[in-house]
């Protein structure tokens, strides 16, 4: 039963001023997305510490906050930035990126030299969501695809296509171009597009 | 520019075709090919439904607990009490 959020005007000055059910609105309203975010970026080990570690950011930053963006996006952001932090800190050697942005991202032998499809791609049986995730198998094969994702495509595809952000916000949020944003996005869906694929190709 | 897109030109902007990013021009184009290639049917068809699927996945896990919210609560309440004039870092 999730009650309606009253808008950032309301809502910031209430929370400047230590009101409880404002704090109370604002956590329920954003939490999950927070945690869903963290994840994305951490994975799940941490997810909810990171979070946690955002909120009292959040609190501590907010008689500064410029609203440049809406509170949601600059919330979200801090968890963005906390999270990237923390991932840096845990192991240096991860890239959040892996390849540089500019580059494509389709296999080139898959096309032939005038960019015609070399085999043809696969025939799925399958024509809802539900008729994919009927297999077990399938949902592994996915889940697996997205454990493999280098962290900024994950959170990318996390908000876009599981949390319903914009690519405006989404962009702000993980602090990226508007073209890289949507580098990420687009190698994210075909990762996992591929990883369904290889598995009706078997 | 080019009449029609390749079918590799096709995979790279399906993406953002599903987003109704590309302009009208390129919309046009790229529904052109469409029209006239199975394959690229197929695989943008495909592609969309990957994007609704981890949709449907999102939509399956469960919603956060009560208790993780008044938990939050109460830390940022111990927070301001400890430190109430305390700035932080943007």
């Amino acid at each position: 039963m999730k009650q309606k959020l009253p808008s950032d005007d309301e809502l910031i000055p209430r929370l400047l001023a230590h009101d409880e059910t404002a704090y109370t609105q604002v956590v329920s309203a954003y939490h999950g997305l927070m945690v869903h975010l963290a994840r994305a970026i951490v994975g799940p080990a941490i997810a909810d510490e990171v979070a946690q570690e955002a909120w009292l950011a959040v609190i501590r930053a907010l008689p500064r906050f410029e609203r440049r963006s809406s509170l949601k996006t600059w919330i979200l952001r801090i968890v963005s930035n906390t999270a990237k932090t923390r991932l840096r800190h845990e192991s240096r050697t991860v890239s959040l990126e892996d390849a540089p942005a500019s580059q494509t991202n389709t296999d080139p032998s898959q096309f032939n030299a005038s960019g015609r499809w070399a085999s043809p791609p696969t025939v799925w049986h399958a024509d809802t969501p539900d008729d994919l995730l009927a297999s077990q198998e399938l949902r592994a094969c996915i889940d697996a695809a997205l454990r493999a994702l280098p962290p900024l495509q994950r959170a990318a595809l996390t908000l876009r296509d599981m949390q319903g952000l914009n690519m405006e916000s989404i962009c702000k949020v993980l602090e990226v171009s508007e073209s890289n944003g949507r580098v990420l996005l687009h190698r994210a869906r075909n990762r996992v597009h591929a990883a369904i694929e290889e598995f009706y190709q078997r | 520019m080019k009449m029609m897109p390749s079918c590799r030109e096709i995979t790279e902007q399906a993406s953002d075709y599903l987003n109704q990013d590309l302009s009208p021009w390129q919309r046009a184009a790229f529904r052109m090919h469409l029209l006239m290639c199975v394959y690229c049917r197929r695989h943008v068809k495909h592609l969309g439904l990957t994007v609704a699927t981890l949709g449907k996945i999102a939509g399956e896990e469960k919603a956060r607990e009560n208790d993780d919210i008044q938990q939050i609560v109460a830390l940022i309440k111990q927070q301001q009490e400890e430190a109430p004039e305390q700035k932080g870092g943007d």
